[in-house]
C-alpha cells in the first residue's frame, strides 16, 4: 500500500495503461506541459504521438479522437475544464451516444472523456459546472466520477479498458486528497456503488467532493444520527441495488449532487427510488443540489453550492 | 498613414495607464486580493491600447482575455472600478459580484467575457450585422489571441463577415503562445493573418510592441469598416513576458522558457519603446510623462479604494434565484 493524491492516482492509471496497451493515447491541450499535474512527465516517457497537444480546437480535437477510436485506437480526451467539452457538444454527446446503437451495434467506441470539474475555485459557471448529469442524459455513454485516490486509479483504468465511451471527470476540489492504493494492478469496475460508511438511520448518496462533505457530516452527527454514506461512483450504469439494500435498513434517503436540481442525476435517482423502493421509505427522498441558476463565482459559490451545512440540514429534515 | 501629435499623445497616455492597471492586477493577485485567476498582460499591452483608444462609445468591442480585457476597456473609456469590484467579489461590481472575472458593460457595447476561448467570433458577426443594418458607421473590434484562431468558429465568422461585408476588425494579438503551446507549433504558417487570404479579406501585420505602428495599421481598418467596405484582419505580433496565468509554470512545450528568451523579450518593452519615441518627437517632455504616470497612479488608487471599500456580495440564495430570468 502507498499513500498518494487523487490526481497522482489518475496519472498512475494513465502511465500503466499507456504501457500496457499501445493503442491508448491522450489528446488535449497543454497536456505535455501539464496544466494539471496528472499529465506531468508523460510526454518524456510516451512521446508526442501518444501525448498529443492540439490547438484550441475542441471540436477538431474530440472529432479526431472519435475517428481514431473508429480506427481501433483508444483515445483519452482531456478537455481541461469540463465546460469546454460543450464546445463540441454534437460530437461528444449526440454522435457519440448514438453511434453504437443507431448503426446496428456493429462497432463500439472506446473513448474516454475527462476534465476537471466542480465548484471551489470561485471561477463561476463556465469553469465550475459539472458535466456528469448532462452526459448521463444521453443514452449510450457511461458516466462515472471518482471520490478517492483508490477509486480514481481503478476507475480510470476500467474506463480506458471499457469498449464503450466513458465520461469520467474529476473534481478539482479534491485533486490533492490523499488515500491508500495497492501496489498491484487493479480496476474498480464501472457500475458498482460503494458503501463508504455504514449507518442505520439515514442513507446519504454522494459523490466526489460532496462525498467528502457527506463523510464529514456523518462523523459530526455520530451518536446523534447514524448516517450511511454511499458513493454511486458510476451514474451510468447506476447501481440502484446497493441503495435499495441500504434503504431496507435506513428507510431514509438524501441524494447530494453537485449539479443542477432540474433534470440532474439526483432527480433520476429520486424517481427511480420512488418507482422501485417506495415501500421502503419512511420519508420523501430529499435532494441537495445546485439551485437552478448558473453557478455564481465570487463569494456566492460557497453557500449556493452543496456544502456540509446544507447536507446536515437535509439529513436532519429527513430524520425529523 | 501618419498619426497626429494628439493621436500619439492619447495612445501614449493610455499605454501608461494600461501598464499600471496590469501591474495593479498582478500585485493584487499575488496579495490574494483578486478572485479566481489573472492572466498578466505585461509585454502585450500595446495592441489593445492601439485598437481601442479611438473607438466610439457605440462601437462594439470584444476585449482580448489577456489582462482580462482591462487594457481594451480602459482605452475605450470604460471606468474600471466596477470591474475591479466585480473581480474582488463586491456588490458594486459590474455584474453584482456574481461573475468572478466575467464583465459586462452593455452601455459601452462590451457585452461579455466568457470562459470559452473563441466565444467572441460568432457574436461579433451578429454585432456586425446589426451595425450594417443601422448604417451609422459603427464598427466591431474583435480582439483575441493567436490561440483563439484554432477554433473552428474563427473560420465560420470570417466566412460570414466577408460574405456579408460586415464592419468587423479581426484583431489578432499574436504573442506566439497559447498556455504552453507555441504558435510556431500550433499554426502552420508564421502569420495568423494568412488565414484572411482564404476569404479574400484584406489583412495587415504590425509590430505589437510599438503602439504607434499598431495604430497606423488598425486605424485604416476601422475607417474602411466605417465606410461599409467590409472586414479587415489585423495581426499584431506581440510578446508574453510572464507565465500564462499567475502561478502556472512558464513553459514552451514542456520545457522552461529560458532566461535568454526573457532577456530578448524585455528589450522590446512597449512603454520603454514608446517613451523613447514621444520624447524624441517632442510629443511629451519627461516632466509631462512623470505627470501622466502620477495621474495614472491616482486613478488606479481610486479604483482600488472603490473596490476595497465596497461590501462583499453575499445576497441570499432566494434573491439570486429570482434573478435568473428577466421579469
Ligand atoms: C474553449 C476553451 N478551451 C481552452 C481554454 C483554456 N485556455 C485559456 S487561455 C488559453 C490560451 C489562449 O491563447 P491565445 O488565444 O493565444 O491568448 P493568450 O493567452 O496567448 O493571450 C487556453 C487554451 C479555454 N479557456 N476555453
Ligand atoms: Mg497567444
Amino acid at each position: 500500500m502507498r499513500t498518494i493524491t487523487l490526481i497522482d492516482a489518475i496519472k498512475e492509471a494513465y502511465q500503466e495503461e499507456l504501457r500496457r496497451d499501445d493503442s491508448v493515447f491522450l489528446v488535449g491541450q497543454d497536456l505535455r506541459g501539464a496544466i494539471f499535474p496528472h499529465t506531468k512527465g508523460l510526454v518524456e516517457e510516451f512521446g508526442t504521438e501518444r501525448i498529443l497537444d492540439t490547438p484550441i480546437a475542441e471540436s477538431g480535437m474530440y472529432g479526431a479522437a472519435f475517428g481514431a477510436a473508429q480506427e481501433g485506437m483508444r483515445p483519452v480526451v482531456d478537455f481541461m475544464f469540463g465546460g469546454f467539452s460543450y464546445v463540441t457538444f454534437s460530437e461528444c454527446s449526440v454522435t457519440t451516444g448514438q453511434y453504437y446503437f443507431l448503426h446496428g451495434s456493429q462497432q463500439s467506441l472506446p473513448i474516454v472523456i475527462t476534465a476537471g470539474v466542480g465548484t471551489g475555485q470561485r471561477l463561476a459557471n463556465d469553469h465550475a459546472m459539472s458535466i456528469h448529469g448532462t452526459f448521463a442524459h444521453h443514452p449510450g455513454i457511461k458516466v462515472a466520477m471518482p471520490s478517492t485516490p483508490y477509486d480514481a486509479k481503478g476507475m480510470f483504468k476500467a474506463a480506458i479498458r471499457d469498449d464503450n465511451p466513458v465520461v469520467i471527470p474529476w473534481h478539482m476540489g479534491i485533486m490533492m486528497l490523499k488515500g491508500e492504493i495497492p501496489d498491484e494492478d487493479y480496476v474498480v469496475p464501472l457500475g458498482v456503488a460503494d458503501v463508504k460508511r455504514e449507518g442505520d438511520d439515514v442513507t446519504v448518496l454522494a459523490n466526489s467532493m460532496q462525498l467528502q462533505h457527506a463523510l464529514k457530516v456523518a462523523e459530526k452527527l455520530e451518536g446523534e444520527i447514524s448516517v450511511e454514506v454511499i458513493d454511486p461512483r458510476s451514474f451510468v450504469p447506476f447501481d440502484i441495488d446497493t441503495v435499495l439494500q441500504s434503504l431496507e435498513k435506513t428507510n431514509r434517503l438524501v441524494v447530494v449532487d453537485e449539479d443542477w436540481e432540474s433534470g440532474g442525476f439526483a432527480a433520476t435517482v429520486s424517481a427511480r427510488i420512488m418507482e422501485q423502493g417506495f415501500d421502503l421509505l419512511d420519508a420523501p427522498v430529499t435532494r441537495v443540489t445546485l439551485p437552478n441558476m448558473p453557478v455564481p463565482g465570487g463569494y456566492m459559490e460557497e453557500y449556493v453550492a452543496p456544502n456540509p451545512e446544507k447536507i446536515e440540514a437535509a439529513i436532519r429534515a429527513v430524520c425529523a | 498613414m501618419s498619426l497626429s501629435k494628439e493621436q500619439k499623445a492619447a495612445l501614449y497616455r493610455n499605454l501608461v495607464r494600461a501598464d499600471q492597471y496590469n501591474r495593479m492586477m498582478y500585485r493584487r493577485m499575488m496579495q490574494g486580493k483578486l478572485i479566481g485567476f489573472y492572466h498578466p498582460a505585461e509585454g502585450a499591452i500595446a495592441p489593445g491600447v492601439a485598437a481601442c483608444t479611438f473607438l466610439n462609445q457605440d462601437d462594439n468591442l470584444s476585449p482580448h482575455h489577456r489582462g482580462h480585457g482591462i487594457i481594451h476597456m480602459m482605452s475605450k473609456g470604460i471606468d474600471i472600478k466596477y470591474y475591479l469590484a466585480e473581480h474582488t467579489g463586491k456588490d458594486t461590481g459590474c455584474c453584482q459580484g456574481r461573475s468572478a472575472f466575467h464583465f459586462s458593460f452593455p452601455e459601452h457595447k462590451v457585452y461579455m467575457m466568457s470562459g470559452f476561448i473563441g466565444y467572441n467570433f460568432a457574436p461579433a458577426v451578429g454585432w456586425g450585422l446589426a451595425a450594417k443594418r443601422r448604417g451609422q458607421g459603427q464598427v466591431v473590434m474583435n480582439c483575441s489571441g493567436d490561440g483563439s484562431y484554432g477554433q473552428g468558429r474563427a473560420h465560420e465568422a470570417m466566412l460570414m463577415a466577408q460574405n456579408w461585408k460586415l464592419p468587423i476588425i479581426f484583431f489578432c494579438e499574436n504573442n506566439g503562445m497559447s498556455i504552453f503551446s507555441t504558435a510556431g507549433e500550433m499554426h502552420p504558417t508564421p502569420d495568423i493573418a494568412s488565414m484572411a487570404l482564404a476569404y479574400d479579406m484584406p489583412s495587415v501585420i504590425c509590430d505589437g510592441q510599438d503602439v504607434f505602428d499598431v495604430a497606423e495599421a488598425v486605424l485604416p481598418a476601422i475607417e474602411r469598416a466605417r465606410r461599409g467596405e467590409g472586414p479587415t484582419f489585423v495581426e499584431a505580433k506581440t510578446l508574453r513576458f510572464n507565465e500564462h496565468d499567475i502561478g502556472t509554470p512558464d513553459l514552451a512545450g514542456w520545457e522552461e522558457r529560458g532566461e535568454q528568451e526573457h532577456q530578448e523579450m524585455r528589450k522590446r518593452e512597449p512603454v520603454a519603446l514608446a517613451t523613447e519615441r514621444v520624447l524624441a518627437e517632442g510629443v511629451f517632455t519627461q516632466e509631462q510623462i512623470d505627470g501622466l504616470n502620477e495621474e495614472a497612479e491616482k486613478e488606479i488608487a481610486a479604483v482600488e479604494e472603490f473596490a476595497d471599500n465596497s461590501d462583499i456580495a453575499r445576497p441570499p440564495e432566494s434573491e439570486l434565484l429570482a434573478d435568473v430570468f428577466a421579469p
